[in-house]
C-alpha cells in the first residue's frame, strides 16, 4: 500500500474551516498574551528599579517561578488550580466566558512577562552608569536622565531579545491545546484524528507556524535596523 | 502561489519517500510474520482492563493483550507488545511499525477508509456522565451544552455526529477531561461506559456523578490491520471466529470484565463482522 500525499484532503470544507479558526485563535492568543506580557514586564522592571529591598525580592521571586516551572504546569495551575479557589459564581462566570482562552492568556502572558522584565533590566544595565552620571552632572533630574538619556539607548538594545520573546510566546501558544483552547495545534490534531492524514495536517501547521515566525522575524529585523545606534 | 506549489511538491516528495520505504519492506504480511517469528501488536498499555501494567508483575496485561496472544499462538510465533498513544494508533500501523492493533479501536467509517478492521471482538457502550448537581438526565438536554471527550477518540466524533449543537471540548487524557467536568468547565463527559463507571465510583464521596442510562451509541471494536493484507486478515478473522465457537471468548471476557471485577458486566455481543 503506497501512501498518497493529499493536501487537498485536509484543506477543504470543514477541515479548512477548522484550520482557519485555529490560526485566528493562535494569533489572538499571541496578541493578547503579548500585550499582557509587555505591560506586566514593564511594571516589574519599574518596580525593581525602586530602591526598596522587598520589591526587588518580589520581582526576583516572580522571575524565578516563571523561569523554572514548566510552562505547561503553569497553564494547568491557572486553568484547574486558581479557579477552584474562587467562589462558585465566579467560576461559572469564567467558564461561561471562554475561560480556557482567558486563563491561557493569563498563564502565557505572565510567564512571558518574567522574560520581558529580565530583558528590559539587562538592557538598562548595559548602558554605562557614566551616561546617567553625565546626564545628572549637566543638570538633568532622575526622570530626565532616565527618560532622555538612558531609556532611549536601552530600548534599542532590547529590541532583538524582545523579538525573540515574541517568537517564543507565539510558539508556546500551542501548549494551550492541553486545556482545550482551539488554537492551531489543537485544530491540527483534530483534523488529524478525523482524516488520519497525519503528514498533511502537520505539514499545514508547520507551514503556518513557519510563515508567521518569519513575519515576526522580518518585522523585528526591520525595527532593529531602523533604530540601530550609529557605530561609535 | 508558485511558492505554495513548490512547497507542496517538496512535501509530497518527502511523503512519497517514506511511503516507498515501507512499501518495499513487505510483500505478504502473513509470511513476513511467520518468518520473523514474532507478531508485533500495538496496544495502549494504559487502558484497564484492556491493556495495562499489572501492578505486581509490571507486565502489560488485559483483554486486548489476551486477544493478541491468541493470534500469535495461532501463528506459532511469539507476541511482542508495543505500547502506543491513542492518536498514534493508525500511523503506527500504516507505517508498518506494528503488525496489528489491539488498542480500544472503535470502528468508524473514516477509520475504515484508512485501515482494515477484523471482526469485532468487543462492543463498547458510549455513555455520557454529568454532575449530579447539574440535574441533567436525558441525552436531549445536552443540546447547546459543552461536552468533553478524549482528543482523537471515537467518543469525540460520536458527540459531534449525534449532538451536533453541542460545543465539543477535548483533552489529552481522561483525568483532565474528568477534572474539567468536576470544575463545571464542561457540562458532560462522553466516554466508554467502563471508564465512566470507574470514575463515578472513585469520585462518589466528593463529587457525585450520574451516568445517563441511555447509550449515546454502541461502538464495535476491531483489531486494526493494514489494508490489502487479505491473507492475514482472513487468518485473524478465523482466529476470532474460533474464540466465539469454542466459547474461549467467554473465559477471556469474564476474566477481565465479568463477575469479580470492578466492572462486573455481562457479555451482550457476539464476535462478528462489523457492518
Amino acid at each position: 500500500m503506497g501512501y498518497v500525499f493529499d493536501l487537498g484532503a485536509v484543506l477543504s470544507g470543514q477541515y479548512l474551516n477548522w484550520f482557519l479558526i485555529g490560526i485566528a485563535t493562535t494569533l489572538a492568543l499571541t496578541a493578547a498574551a503579548w500585550c499582557l506580557a509587555m505591560t506586566v514586564g514593564i511594571l516589574l522592571t519599574l518596580v525593581r528599579m525602586i530602591p526598596f529591598r522587598p520589591f526587588e525580592w518580589f520581582v526576583a521571586l516572580y522571575v524565578e517561578y516563571h523561569r523554572n516551572v514548566p510552562l505547561l504546569v503553569q497553564i494547568f495551575v491557572w486553568y484547574f488550580g486558581v479557579p477552584s479557589l474562587l467562589p462558585r459564581w465566579a467560576r461559572l462566570w469564567i467558564n461561561a466566558h471562554h475561560g480556557e482562552f482567558l486563563l491561557a492568556t493569563v498563564a502565557l502572558g505572565l510567564a512571558a512577562a518574567a522574560y520581558v522584565a529580565e530583558d528590559l533590566r539587562s538592557g538598562i544595565r548595559s548602558i554605562p552608569k557614566t551616561q546617567y552620571e553625565a546626564a545628572r552632572s549637566i543638570g538633568f533630574g532622575y526622570l530626565g536622565a532616565m527618560g532622555y538619556i538612558v531609556l532611549p539607548q536601552a530600548l534599542r538594545i532590547v529590541i532583538p531579545p524582545l523579538i525573540n520573546q515574541t517568537l517564543l510566546l507565539f510558539k508556546n501558544t500551542s501548549l494551550a491545546m492541553a486545556i482545550g483552547v482551539g488554537e492551531l495545534t489543537y485544530r491540527t490534531r483534530e483534523v488529524e484524528s478525523y482524516t488520519f492524514k497525519t503528514f498533511e495536517a502537520f505539514a499545514v501547521a508547520t507551514a503556518v507556524y513557519l510563515a508567521v515566525s518569519f513575519c515576526i522575524m522580518a518585522l523585528g529585523d526591520f525595527a532593529d535596523r531602523r533604530l540601530k545606534l550609529e557605530a561609535r | 502561489m508558485k511558492r505554495a506549489s513548490q512547497l507542496t511538491s517538496v512535501l509530497a516528495l518527502g511523503a512519497a519517500l517514506v511511503a516507498g520505504a515501507t512499501l518495499a519492506a513487505k510483500a505478504d504480511q502473513l509470511a513476513d510474520i511467520r518468518s520473523r517469528g514474532k507478531l508485533i501488536c500495538g496496544t495502549l498499555g494504559t487502558a484497564e482492563p484492556f491493556s495495562f501494567q499489572h501492578p505486581q508483575t509490571r507486565q502489560i496485561v488485559g483483554y486486548d493483550v489476551d486477544i493478541c496472544q491468541k493470534v500469535a499462538e495461532s501463528l506459532g510465533v511469539a507476541l511482542e507488545l508495543k505500547p502506543i498513544a491513542v492518536e498514534a494508533r493508525i500511523p503506527e500501523l500504516t507505517q508498518g511499525r506494528v503488525d496489528i492493533l489491539a488498542a480500544n479501536l472503535g470502528h468508524t467509517p473514516e477509520r475504515a477508509q484508512q485501515i482494515d478492521f477484523s471482526f469485532s471482538y468487543f462492543v463498547s457502550q458510549q455513555k455520557i456522565m454529568v454532575t449530579r448537581e447539574s440535574g441533567l438526565t436525558l441525552l436531549e438536554q445536552l443540546a447547546g451544552k459543552k461536552v468533553t471527550a478524549i482528543k482523537g477518540s471515537s467518543s469525540e466524533q460520536g458527540v459531534r455526529r449525534l449532538i451536533p449543537t453541542a460545543d465539543t471540548v477535548t483533552f489529552q487524557d481522561t483525568s483532565s477531561a474528568f477534572l474539567a467536568l468536576v470544575q463545571d468547565k464542561v457540562d458532560a463527559f462522553c466516554a466508554s461506559e467502563l471508564i465512566l463507571v470507574k470514575l463515578r465510583q472513585q469520585a462518589q464521596a466528593t463529587n457525585p456523578m450520574v451516568v445517563i442510562e441511555k447509550s449515546l451509541f454502541a461502538e464495535p471494536w476491531g483489531l486494526g490491520l493494514r489494508r490489502g493484507e487479505t491473507a492475514f486478515r482472513n487468518h485473524v478473522n478465523g482466529v476470532l471466529a474460533g474464540l466465539e465457537s469454542s466459547g474461549e471468548i467467554d473465559r477471556i471476557f469474564t476474566k477481565w470484565l465479568g463477575e469479580g471485577t470492578v466492572f462486573n458486566i455481562r457479555r451482550d455481543f457476539k464476535i462478528e463482522e462489523i457492518r
